[in-house]
């Protein structure tokens, strides 16, 4: 047993800290939420440079054939700089699915995704349908050689910036299609989260798609859509651990420059043993992503299930805590939008509701 | 024992709820209800009414403009006008420098500034806090100098709530650098926020409002008339008036409203084909806070019964506050938990009067994470949870 990252993970991770730290601090982040805006081509160019788009990809579309502890890495300085870009949406789920079912007729698709020239963003959820990402109200009909597609996909995650969607509908039980943004009778309502990534409401209303559109067989993909679903859910588990040690950073640096009553505040009992409570959480955090990053790509699906699960669950609660705490151990600073951390306390909270909330993950793992 | 309201109570609850149904405008109600910010003119609109009908400072004594009722009749008032979507009015003027005014104020204050409080007319700010004085206000270093008739105020006041419409500003200010505790320097004293060298700077707070804001004092010549009471005693007015957050501070009536607001959101979700209120999971979150506040409600009216008794309520103030602010946080977030992915699209202006764009989820979903994210904010103004737990520690354990 190692809990160690291979010299090439540490590199990638080195790399992508020094393209981050050159080119994306709060200040410009804060400027880019200003802007409404959850993508800029400069950084993204940038970032796909380093091959982080291509990681997971299969070597045949000119990916690097990455793990899923590669994904958390990167997730991880995403979510440590509060990055908005749609990396998890698009390499990790829907660059995932275009893998496993796209065939030859995608493997373009794939490539230009490796190079950050093409986004995809997959929608699985409904409105009304809450966490579950197998709810099934959009249907699709055949019609001639094509398909018809009807219905709304709720919060979206990078459906803003995505040239085509993959939903899921019914033909038969649960299938995906490609979508254009842009095809007649797709209405796409845009807006920014509440950390400033961004997301869309896309509703279809009797879309026409080619037959090629359907991905894998109609009816058959279930459990795809589950496994592409844990794979996002390991990767913002990843990325809520990156936020979580930049929150500690903040609220450390806090407790022992802030002086109230002649002392700093961190040497209050009080708040030092709130804080230590926090670091203890942290470890069981940071240990249960790094299972699920192990577990994400499990072929056993019981196993994959559990530990993500089990992830998701755990730190979705240990992001509450540090989001109320370290606000509370600010006291009113933290309140501000001007000081960095309300936007990590907002990335956690968005992390923690998609791609199941902390209840959804609790009952699927008490049901395995 | 009786726990119900007597008869008497009752009938006043009718008579709250009478005058709420005709006199509270349709737009002000909807803006309340919607739990969206309300603008300047409808807080004044609101306040002016209820000053017209004698209410709007029901606490204060009677040759003063107070109402004579007593606390549990407040607290009926406080739930009715939640219950029905009345805002309340703000405390600033009210409740802290009114008593203020009356207690340790002249004829001469008292003639001038009392009728545009009961009035609403002039909008009083707070100034307390400053950037390096939270928790520990007494250290506070905002300086008034004695200069012929007047004081010259420099320094920066901090958390100033909507302070971006203030008139004045009553304000903590230290006159004697050289006392011998922090405590005995300060004065206190009334600012019009017209005069020059007066500076309000925005803060804009993660759930994306503007209620708060810097006030910066750059050589402000304010006529010494303005000191209220006498120099240097200026703390002993402020614990006064902070004592005076008692009544209400528990926010039992906004709670209930609250809960009311959850159950309908989580009637209205679906979980699985079932409305979500019947998830069982969920339900025990639910009748968890529900049985919190069923407590904190019943905790609330004794105190206030001892109170109208004549009793020392000692440190059962700050009981009220810490639990108030927990269950009312806990409301806001089940409201965000059972709103789902739809808590996450980022809609701070939602249901603000003449907010018009398209809403994504309903406004109860749009709303609930900024209120999620503004309500951290009650376990830390108005003295923060800690420094409740340290009065209680002191005046109920002696350290």
């Amino acid at each position: 047993m190692n809990f160690d990252y291979s010299e090439e993970q540490k590199m990638l991770v080195q790399s992508l800290e020094r393209t981050l730290a050159k080119s994306y601090d709060f200040e410009t982040y804060r400027a880019q939420i200003a802007d409404k805006t959850s993508h800029d081509p400069a950084l993204w160019a940038s970032l796909a440079e380093l091959g982080i788009m291509a990681m997971p990809l299969p070597e045949s579309a000119g990916g690097f054939d990455g793990d899923h502890t590669d994904i958390a890495l990167i997730s991880a300085e995403l979510g440590r700089r509060l990055v908005p870009e749609p990396y998890v949406s698009n390499v990790v789920i829907a660059a995932y699915i275009l893998g496993e079912l796209g065939g030859d007729a995608y493997t373009e698709d794939l490539s230009a995704i490796g190079m950050g020239e093409k986004r995809f963003a997959a929608g699985f959820y409904e409105p009304g349908e809450r966490h579950n990402p197998l709810a099934l109200n959009t249907k699709a009909e055949q019609s001639g050689d094509g398909w018809t597609l009807n219905g709304h996909k709720a919060v979206v995650l990078g459906a803003d910036t995505a040239g085509s969607f993959i939903v899921s509908a019914d033909a038969g039980g649960a299938s995906l299609f490609v979508v254009p943004a842009d095809a007649d009778g797709v209405t796409v309502r845009k807006y920014q989260l509440l950390d400033g990534r961004g997301a869309a409401d896309i509703v279809l209303n009797n879309v026409t798609v080619p037959a090629n559109a359907l991905l894998g067989e109609a009816g058959g993909a279930e459990d795809i859509i589950l496994e592409a679903v844990d794979r996002g859910a390991a990767a913002l588990v990843a990325d809520s651990v990156g936020a979580i040690e930049e929150v500690i950073e903040l609220t450390k640096d806090y407790l022992r420059t802030r002086t109230q009553f002649g002392r700093p505040i961190g040497s209050f009992q009080v708040l030092a043993h709130r804080m230590v409570d926090l670091l203890v959480e942290y470890e069981q955090a940071k240990s249960m992503s790094m299972e699920a990053s192990v577990e994400a790509t499990n072929e056993s699906g019981d196993a994959r299930k559990k530990a993500v699960s089990a992830a998701k669950a755990k730190v979705g609660a240990v992001s509450r805590k540090f989001g109320q705490e370290s606000i509370q151990l600010h006291g009113g600073i933290g309140m501000t939008d001007e000081y960095a951390l309300g936007s990590y306390v907002k990335r956690l909270l968005v992390n923690e509701t998609l791609f199941g909330d902390t209840d959804y993950h609790l009952e699927r793992y008490g049901q395995l | 024992m009786e726990l119900s309201l007597t008869e008497a109570q009752v009938a006043f609850r009718d008579e709250v709820v009478a005058f709420l149904s005709d006199s509270l405008p349709e737009d002000i109600k909807d803006t309340q209800k919607q739990g969206g910010h309300l603008s300047k003119e409808q807080m004044q609109r609101w306040h002016k009414i209820l000053g017209d009908k004698g209410w709007s400072t029901p606490l204060w004594p009677e040759e003063h403009g107070g109402t004579g009722w007593s606390p549990v009749e407040y607290a009926i008032f406080d739930e009715e006008c939640y219950r029905l979507g009345a805002p309340r009015v703000l405390p600033f003027s009210v409740s802290m420098l009114g008593p203020v005014l009356i207690n340790f104020g002249n004829d001469k204050q008292r003639e001038r500034f009392l009728p545009g409080i009961r009035s609403g007319e002039d909008w009083w700010a707070q100034g307390f806090s400053e950037p390096g004085s939270g928790s520990d206000l007494a250290s506070l270093k905002t300086t008034a100098v004695r200069d012929g008739d007047h004081y010259i105020i420099n320094g920066q006041k901090t958390w100033t709530t909507l302070g971006q419409h203030g008139d004045w500003i009553f304000c903590l200010v230290r006159t004697d650098a050289d006392a011998a505790k922090p405590q005995t320097g300060i004065s206190f004293i009334l600012v019009d926020m017209k005069t020059p060298g007066v500076e309000v700077r925005p803060i804009i707070t993660l759930d994306g409002s503007h209620e708060v804001n810097e006030v910066w004092f750059t050589d402000v010549k304010v006529p010494a008339e303005n000191l209220v009471g006498q120099e240097n005693m200026g703390w002993t007015y402020a614990k006064f008036l902070l004592q005076n957050e008692r009544i209400g501070i528990a926010g039992v009536g906004q709670s209930k409203e609250q809960l009311v607001g959850l159950k309908r959101l989580a009637a209205a979700e679906k979980k699985n084909g079932q409305p979500l209120i019947e998830d069982p999971s969920f339900k025990a979150k639910l009748s968890e806070v529900e049985i919190e506040l069923r407590a904190l409600d019943l905790t609330n009216k004794r105190m206030l019964v001892e109170t109208e008794r004549g009793m020392d309520p000692g440190p059962v103030s700050s009981m009220l506050k810490i639990r108030g602010s927990e269950v009312a946080q806990r409301l806001y977030e089940l409201k965000m938990e059972a709103s789902g992915l739809y808590a996450l699209p980022f809609q701070p202006e939602a249901g603000d009067a003449g907010w018009n764009d398209e809403l994504v989820g309903s406004l109860a979903q749009a709303k609930s994470a900024p209120h999620y994210l503004n309500t951290r904010k009650i376990s830390i103004y108005g003295g923060s949870n800690e420094i409740q737990r340290g009065i209680i520690s002191k005046m109920m354990l002696g350290f």
